[in-house]
């Protein structure tokens, strides 16, 4: 018979399940009743032989059980038996079955949602073919301060060239992240573009929906007129016209050739790029001056299959080591720790969050164990009062394998009803993590609710409900081998067991809660003191933006300084606005530009290094604006950019390192390695407080350098305005100003300074804020299951009170008795959650601003909160105690 | 009664397959055929028939049918099917090939060795 045959066969008896076990219990007594009757015709008497036949044949039941089984029905009754156990155990315990779909919807949820960062930062592949190949080679020169610095031109084609002694790289390309106006005159925007080298997108294992990828010869400038478009943009700006290659797009206000579009959903990591462009270089930007300019380009690279990270980091160390002595300065670079790393493309994308991520995982994983002990200590309460039920179970013949699977079905029925609502949860936790900022993570516009959800949520569920599980079925397989338990014996060996059980998880609750407790308040504390440390200017009532003046119609300084003077006057003649300037770069943004200098008869001792310091033109009243402390001569003003003589002002933190006693001002400074001539020397005109430039936690820099931007222009530059008036509130003025001077020109990132000292704190406000939740919801927990047990213990030992009261014993002592009982399980938690607090305070150092890694206020703090929660959760339980009356106690059972 | 030898293990069904293939029997019948055609030698544990019955039944080596019994009551008949035919072939087969083989080993003399 078929397989198909079979099945229908099966299906049949299982439907036509009445006529089966009809015909086969008739067919059986056939059988006896046959055999009786043969007996009989031997000479038996009636009795005898029916006697004899039956016994003969063997327990009726236990064959039709193996008949049952020979036709496949055994799973399937097995399977009905579950099903009617776990709709059982929901009728006859529905606050069992609420509670525990609660406690662990809560915690499962939590967990979910942030496991859905988790995957998509750092689990969930590049989307990208064999993404794990894809690499990125940044330089890093520790010896200066300077640990990472991007990828040159010059290093992209060097290494080109000899990839005869790198073959364990596929192909190399180089990107660098931008921004470029797009549009007519007049309805011009500022948008993010990506400049891309020839190769780029094969390096990534994309093609070209349409169209093409740029070529070599694409890359200089004079032929660098092509753009290749995402397609959201192709939709957007061209309706997706299918026949779009060809068209022109203009940006930065000359057309530009559409030579491809690629394929929908194309993202690479976080960028918002909608336009590619090519990275063009001219001859002299590839050659090996350029080596150890960083120009902000990434250089990225595929390695062949079946090459290692090593392999590729050793080739490139000797490709390294073999040019070492070309260099301008070898020693420089030699002591300045120079080297070039080969590491993940992914992994260093998300590197500055990892440990982040992975603290808050850790975090939200204490909740978990603490809703498992929640739940555990539920159970074991129930299982008490149900150990008559299995000790009889036993007795009757219950294997121990049918004890345990029986208690499993039932932890496994509500851990996996609590995963529906962790799934519940955890939407909604996603939709909290959205509001508190997780798309702007790295890669975090993947954190979505997918399928690896579900998958999780399933995955935790059933393993919760085994290891919550294995203590019942411990408890029960105990008691029922233990024939003092049965008949409500109270105290016996297994009682107090459970009783030690159910005080262990307890403890482990409230050690866990405490935990999370100092912790979110060493999170707290360090957000609290990076939200207050000084960022050495006043952001309060300045609105900034970003102007970006395109080569081709700025080329030469006096457009540039001419620009800059007529928007800075408009700006500063607006009502409400009290200061402008312009700079090359705001505190906060983002965006670091840093220079080495020297000073002009200071000469490097052997060993010392070239100080690395934050370099800024500044223009206008830009000091003034941004509310920069002068300490001591005076700020550069907009005259000193439109004088030949050359001045700066350094900050507090260059003034100490070079004039620890003071006179810093008259001194001069250059820039570089050297100074060519005196005519490159900068007079130091003034000393300015340090502010805060990558940071409010930054620790101690070289410090700064404020330049006037006529001597040291730059084509992109901050406007600031500090205002009288809501700074937001001018935000139409300042691109009505720009555009008078320019109607070319958009500004862009337009903010107030208030909200760029908000937003660089949100890698610590986010987890701060989850990591307090956490511990709420922990200490919830931990109140709640103290309270469960403490009323249990007084449910338990009512007779005990009763015998005790009518002795004599006073209300106080009852009540004192469960009171010592639920401090002394707080102590022993204390006990343990300081040494975990330790712990996690030291997984936590990094996180920590000004906060030690023990710090006992804080621990105070947790256990306070913590003594008092649970002397509320005693309260109710041991006034009940003593109000057992002891003639009613004693007549009960 | 004379005392039964030993059922070798997996020569239930076999001998089950070959009882019906005579004629089709009630559950008991298959009892007393394999009584009968053994001479007596071979008696059946009554409480493993059944469960032997209906695994054959299961794996579609023989059908069942009710009918009139003997003695005029209902009862469950067995048949043998197509592939009952077959298996029962080849099972023969292996059995009588196993068992010239032990026999030939059990008559081997030392200088055979």
């Amino acid at each position: 018979m078929s397989v198909f045959g079979r099945t229908r066969q099966r299906l049949w008896a299982v439907v036509r399940r009445k006529r089966f076990e009809a015909g086969m219990a008739e067919e059986l007594r056939h059988h006896v009743e046959q055999y009786a009757s043969d007996l009989m015709a031997e000479g038996l008497p009636r009795e005898q032989a029916e006697r004899r036949a039956r016994l003969e044949f063997g327990s009726l039941e236990a064959v039709k059980e193996e008949c049952r089984d020979s036709r496949g029905l055994r799973l399937f009754d097995e399977l009905r038996r579950t099903l009617a156990q776990m709709a059982r155990l929901i009728r006859k315990a529905p606050g069992l079955t609420a509670a525990s779909m609660a406690v662990i919807g809560l915690c499962l949820g939590a967990n979910l949602a942030i496991f859905a960062v988790v995957d998509a930062i750092m689990l969930r592949p590049l989307p990208f073919p064999d993404s794990d190949r894809l690499m990125v080679l940044y330089k890093t020169y520790p010896g200066v301060g300077v640990d990472r610095d991007g990828a040159s031109a010059a290093n992209l084609y060097e290494r080109r060239e000899r990839s005869g002694s790198l073959d364990a790289f596929a192909s190399f390309a180089l990107l660098r992240y931008g921004s470029a106006i797009v549009g007519e005159a007049g309805s011009t925007r500022r948008e993010e573009i990506t400049r891309v080298s020839s190769g780029f997108f094969s390096v990534l294992g994309i093609s070209p929906a349409k169209g093409r990828e740029f070529s070599e010869q694409e890359m200089t400038y004079e032929t660098d007129d092509v753009a290749i478009l995402t397609d959201t943009t192709w939709r957007q700006r061209f309706g997706a016209d299918p026949d779009v290659i060809g068209n022109a797009i203009r940006i930065n206000g000359a057309p530009r050739l559409v030579v491809g579009v690629l394929p929908a959903g194309f993202r690479f990591l976080s960028s918002e790029s909608g336009i590619y462009l090519p990275l063009s270089s001219s001859l002299e930007e590839r050659g090996p001056g350029n080596r150890h300019s960083g120009q902000g380009g990434e250089l990225i690279a595929r390695l062949q299959p079946g090459r290692s990270v090593e392999e590729a980091q050793a080739q490139i160390d000797a490709l390294d080591a073999s040019i070492a002595d070309q260099y301008r300065q070898p020693t420089l670079m030699a002591e300045a720790g120079y080297r070039t790393v080969v590491t993940s493309l992914h992994g260093d994308h998300i590197a500055s969050v990892r440990s982040t991520i992975l603290l808050v995982q850790g975090g939200v994983a204490f909740l978990l164990l603490i809703g498992g002990a929640n739940l555990v200590n539920l159970l074991l309460m129930r299982a008490s009062g149900r150990s008559k039920e299995f000790a009889v179970r036993m007795a009757l013949g219950a294997s121990r394998p049918r004890v345990v699977a029986d208690v499993m079905v039932e932890t496994l029925t509500l851990t996996t009803l609590g995963a529906f609502t962790g799934l519940a949860a955890g939407t909604a936790g996603i939709h909290l993590l959205r509001a508190l900022g997780a798309d702007r993570l790295p890669l975090g516009a993947r954190v979505a609710f997918d399928g690896h959800l579900g998958v999780a949520a399933l995955l935790v569920s059933i393993g919760m409900g085994i290891a919550a599980g294995v203590p019942i079925a411990w408890f029960h397989l105990r008691g029922g081998g233990n024939p003092a338990l049965p008949w409500g014996a109270r105290g016996g060996t297994a009682g107090l067991a459970a009783q030690r059980l159910r005080h262990g998880f307890i403890v482990v609750q409230l050690a866990l809660a405490f935990v999370l407790l100092s912790g979110a308040g060493s999170l707290g504390l360090s957000l609290r003191n990076a939200a207050s440390a000084r960022p050495g200017f006043q952001p309060e009532q300045v609105l900034s933006g970003q102007v970006s003046l395109p080569g081709s119609h700025y080329s030469n300084n006096r457009t540039r300084l001419s620009f800059v003077a007529r928007v800075l006057q408009d700006l500063g003649r607006l009502p409400g606005v009290v200061a402008a300037g312009a700079a090359t770069n705001v505190p906060l943004s983002g965006q670091n530009v840093k220079s080495g200098i020297g000073v002009k008869d200071h000469p490097l001792r052997p060993g010392e290094l070239p100080r690395v310091v934050y370099a800024n033109s500044v223009d206008g009243d830009y000091f003034q604006a941004m509310g920069i402390r002068l300490i001591e001569g005076r700020f550069v003003e907009a005259a000193d950019s439109r004088r030949a003589e050359r001045v700066c002002v350094v900050d507090e933190n260059v003034a100490r390192y070079y004039w620890p006693e003071g006179g810093a001002i008259g001194h001069r400074l250059f820039q570089g390695p050297r100074a060519e001539s005196d005519a490159d020397l900068y007079t130091i005109v003034g000393v300015v407080g340090a502010v805060k430039q990558a940071s409010l936690t930054e620790g101690a820099t070289h410090g700064a350098v404020y330049f006037p931007f006529g001597h040291r222009p730059n084509g992109s530059m901050y406007l600031v305005a500090r205002t009288i008036v809501p700074p937001e509130s001018l935000r139409a003025d300042l691109q009505r100003i720009v555009r008078a001077a320019d109607p070319e020109l958009p500004v862009y990132d337009v903010r107030p300074m208030e909200a760029r000292v908000g937003d660089s704190l949100l890698a610590r406000r986010a987890p701060a804020l989850l990591a307090l939740l956490f511990a709420a919801t922990a200490l919830m927990l931990a109140a709640a299951g103290t309270y469960g047990i403490l009323s249990y213990a007084v449910a338990q030992r009512r007779r005990e009170i009763g015998v005790r009261m009518a002795l004599g014993a006073g209300a106080g002592a009852i009540r004192a008795q469960f009171v010592v009982m639920g401090l002394r399980l707080l102590a022993v938690a204390m006990l343990l959650g300081a040494a975990g607090a330790s712990l996690a305070g030291w997984a936590m150092r990094n996180q920590l601003f000004g906060v030690p890694v023990i710090h006992v206020p804080t621990l105070a703090a947790a256990g306070g909160a913590l003594l008092l929660l649970s002397l509320a959760a005693c309260l109710f339980p041991s006034h009940r105690a003593a109000l057992v009356s002891p003639v009613e106690a004693l007549a009960e059972d | 009664m004379r005392k039964s030898a030993e059922l070798l293990p997996g020569t239930l069904d076999m001998l089950i397959l070959k009882a019906v293939s005579l004629a089709p029997l009630h559950g008991y019948g298959v009892l007393l055929r394999i009584r009968q055609i053994s001479g007596g030698a071979l008696d059946i544990p009554q409480g493993s028939l059944y469960p032997a019955l209906y695994r054959l039944e299961d794996q579609a080596l023989i059908s069942s049918k009710w009918g009139q019994s003997e003695n005029n009551r209902r009862a469950k008949f067995y048949a043998l099917t197509a592939a009952g035919r077959r298996r029962l072939r080849e099972e023969a087969k292996g059995w009588n090939q196993l068992a010239a083989a032990i026999a030939a080993a059990l008559n081997a003399k030392p200088e055979e060795v």
